[in-house]
């Protein structure tokens, strides 16, 4: 059990410092992609609920230290992808090796664009009305071009990483 | 009596409460202590991670910008040369300004101690305009002070950690800076749009001497979140709308904010 959830941890960790030194300062059109919210994506496409809701908790919980919005924001849209994504993922819809091959990318990319809006909107009630900005229908439509491209090989490094990763807990 | 593997996870908690309880009195404040925790486990990571990425991204670019980097090394010669000459003759006037700015009780950038603090990362997000710094509150580096680089005003300390800080850059769309330009009469207030757009002014009249190139710079007036004297924008173009009383002002930040590796935090919070 230790064994397994470490290795979600510690997958997460790697993510939350690709995401802060490699992927953020290439910004594609002036816009980050945030990859921290694709990871709970294929976690809970390829895994369980409560791996899922982990990893987009974790992952970003951490990347909220390192950034000056809402601390506990960023954490909070992941655990909703992680929680959809893993109720998808539960009724077998985008598996990795039965469904076509576009539907995990096409969910993928529905999670990227929709993922902005949800962080704005939570902004929102934060009192953060400034995150409603010009450029974020470029966030949606980048994130989502990216999360299509990019969610095959991370759901197969989610897949070898989760398994049993948590089910020792439940 | 109580289990050896009761027991093993009993000092578990007590050792992993006592570190949490130092990191909090430590690093002075949850959030502040949850964010200096959060950076101590991802460090070692992206430690490595740049250790590994950084040299093979330096060696691609290098091999491709070599010639652009010579030549912007002659460049940057010259113009540090410029720049010394510039900086020895306006010493005298730097001098005369604080002097008067003293007896006038109005704090003068010139006059104020610094800390250089080198970038350690851009903003992560899309949603704020910041960048971290390596230095913080162990370098008296707090919330509030004022930083400036090349050239100009860049921003504000929103928050610092015992050896960080975040700084909010002007171009943040929360940034709100009170501005003077031309003869010192016309106040304004500049704020941010974001990060590649202009800057806004507020409400400059129509009676005020404007041009492309006037130079806005922070007026330090009394409870302001800046001492007077840093140079903030300079204007792009300016246009009138018929029958309006205000000029409509396009303006780019002094300091060019793509390219800012090192910044120095100015020792000065508002209200001092």
């Amino acid at each position: 059990m230790n064994r397994s959830v470490i290795s979600l941890g510690l997958t997460s960790i790697i993510f939350v410092a690709l995401q802060l030194d490699i992927v953020s300062p290439l910004r594609v059109g002036g816009v980050v992609i945030m990859v921290i919210w694709l990871w709970p994506v294929a976690v809970g496409l390829t895994a369980t609920r409560l791996e899922a809701l982990f990893s987009g908790a974790f992952t970003g919980l951490l990347f909220d230290a390192h950034a000056a919005t809402p601390l506990g924001l960023t954490g909070a849209i992941g655990v909703i992808l992680g929680l959809i994504a893993s109720r998808l993922g539960q009724e077998g819809i985008g598996d990795l090796d039965s469904a076509a091959w576009w539907v995990m990318p096409s969910l993928a990319a529905g999670a990227g664009f929709s993922a902005p809006l949800f962080f704005a909107l939570g902004g929102t009630l934060y009192g953060n009305l400034h995150f409603w900005r010009a450029n974020l229908g470029v966030m949606m439509v980048v994130n989502a071009v990216a999360f299509f491209v990019l969610v095959r090989p991370l759901a197969r490094l989610a897949r070898r990483v989760s398994s049993n990763a948590l089910s020792s807990l439940r | 009596m109580a289990s050896p593997r009761f027991r093993r996870r009993a000092s578990l908690s007590v050792l992993l409460t006592g570190i949490a309880v130092v990191i909090l009195v430590v690093s002075g404040g949850v959030v502040s202590g949850i964010r200096t925790a959060a950076g101590l486990v991802v460090e070692p990571f992206s430690w490595s991670i740049n250790a590994v990425a950084r040299p093979i991204g330096h060696v691609l670019a290098g091999a491709i910008n070599y010639s652009d980097v010579v030549h912007q090394n002659q460049e940057l010669r010259a113009e540090l040369g410029r720049a010394r000459l510039q900086s020895e003759q306006t010493e005298a006037l730097r001098r005369q300004v604080g002097e008067l700015t003293s007896i006038t009780n109005v704090p003068f950038v010139g006059t104020l101690p610094m800390v250089t603090a080198p970038i350690s990362n851009a903003s992560p997000t899309n949603f704020v305009s910041t960048i971290d710094i390596a230095r913080g509150r162990s370098d008296g580096v707090l919330p509030g002070m004022p930083v400036v680089a090349n050239g100009g005003l860049i921003g504000r300390v929103v928050s610092s950690t015992l050896h960080g800080a975040t700084v909010a850059l002007i171009t943040d769309p929360v940034s709100l800076i009170g501005c003077t330009f031309g003869d010192g009469s016309s106040n304004v207030v500049i704020t941010g749009q974001g990060v590649d757009a202009p800057l806004h002014a507020t409400q400059v009249s129509l009676t005020a001497a404007l041009s492309p190139g006037t130079i806005f710079s922070t007026d330090g007036l009394n409870g302001g979140l800046y001492p007077a004297g840093i140079p903030v924008a300079r204007t792009v173009s300016t246009s009138i709308t018929p029958g309006s009383t205000t000029y409509e002002v396009s303006l780019t930040p002094t300091a060019d904010l793509r390219h800012i590796y090192y910044v120095d935090v100015l020792i000065w919070e508002p209200g001092t």
